[in-house]
């Protein structure tokens, strides 16, 4: 167990740990809301007990989750599944090249690792906490990076599983595939911070609901890529009218 | 239709969406540290979420029976504008999804 340990996780001292858990625990509510609200939508929805549970343990990103869920319930073809997952899921390409420099040093099963725990919450947290640190990769940031992953991971998969037992037993009119909904709302406002985010959101909104007929659920897709367009274009005008200023990162 | 029972298609989907998972999060913690993310792709990587989610969203609450539904008697419609106003104001996920859910259930139940 210890040997397994040492070859997927970086050794660190446990006061940083403990430092990471205290910093994630105020959070660990509102994961678990999250949690159960993906829990019960997937078995609601019509997914098997034991699938749920694989997908949750394994795929262990609730955003992604939730997105295809509408998709796998009609049975569509996989490659929209996968193509869904992975552009709602491009936001972690973003995280991990701004918290690379932290992690190169180590041996790679354990950036694998450490890349599968980096979700949003712990990246926000982590880039806050060490973002003047002129070391990178110290024994300490690793104690904390954990800390902070082990409650946001134990909380979501505990909450899951809750979730998903109590999904079958809640009658499909009470409508919780609207509470997934919600959840996935809640972490879009936080993105729709800036006019060209906004304008893509408008176009690819309308455009998923004028194509919802296409078939194979290719509407979704065709929104997608026509509204992220936009938003790039819009991006684009912006900071040209802005005298070429930088654009700002909007993901934390 | 449903692909839930079809054992198969879960398990190919489920193999696929947890290699998207590493995919992402672990993208640049595997490339070599020479290999570094063009400022241009920025920009189509940030605004890729903020879409895809919309796609999802927009017709879970807009339509119904495959039929855009923009209606004064949907009732997710305003148990979403109900549930984005909590949140905008106390930016709280517990409260925004038991607003958005009462609102929901209260005009199931009433109107």
């Amino acid at each position: 167990m210890t040997r397994l340990r040492r070859h997927f996780f970086a050794a660190c001292p446990r006061e940083a740990y403990q430092r990471g858990v205290a910093s994630m625990m105020p959070f660990a509510l509102a994961i678990s809301v999250w949690g159960l609200v993906t829990g019960v939508a997937m078995v609601n929805g019509g997914m098997t007990i034991p699938g749920a549970m694989v997908v949750t343990l394994f795929v262990f990103a609730g955003s992604a989750q939730l997105a295809v869920l509408p998709l796998l319930a009609v049975g569509a073809p996989l490659p929209v599944v996968w193509i869904t997952a992975l552009l709602v899921n491009l936001r972690f390409v973003i995280f991990a090249a701004a918290s690379r420099r932290y992690f190169v040093r180590l041996p790679w099963q354990q950036r694998l690792v450490a890349g599968y725990l980096n979700g949003d919450l712990g990246f926000a947290l982590f880039t806050r906490e060490f973002a003047d640190d002129t070391e990178l990769g110290t024994t300490d940031q690793y104690g904390y990076f954990y800390g902070g992953a082990t409650v946001n991971w134990v909380a979501w998969q505990l909450s899951s599983f809750v979730g998903i037992v109590l999904g079958g037993l809640a009658p499909t009119s009470w409508g919780l595939d609207l509470a997934a909904a919600l959840a996935l709302v809640a972490v879009l406002i936080p993105m729709a911070n800036k006019m060209p985010a906004v304008a893509g959101m408008i176009v690819t909104g309308v455009l998923a609901v004028l194509t919802v007929r296409m078939p194979l659920r290719l509407g979704l897709l065709v929104s997608i890529v026509v509204g992220g367009a936009v938003a790039v274009a819009a991006d684009v005008w912006r900071s040209r009218r802005t005298d070429a200023e930088p654009a700002e990162m909007a993901t934390t | 239709m449903s692909g839930f029972h079809d054992v198969v298609y879960m398990a190919i989907a489920t193999v696929g969406l947890t290699v998207v998972t590493f995919a992402t999060r672990s993208s640049f913690f595997m490339l070599p540290p020479s290999v570094q993310l063009p400022k241009s792709w920025e920009r189509a990587l940030r605004y890729a979420p903020v879409c895809a989610l919309t796609a999802i969203v927009a017709p879970t609450v807009f339509t119904r029976d495959h039929q855009p539904y923009i209606s004064w008697q949907n009732h997710q419609m305003w148990a979403l504008f109900a549930a984005a106003a909590v949140f905008a104001r106390w930016r709280s996920m517990t409260a925004m999804i038991i607003v958005g859910m009462a609102a929901f259930t209260a005009l199931r139940l009433l109107a």
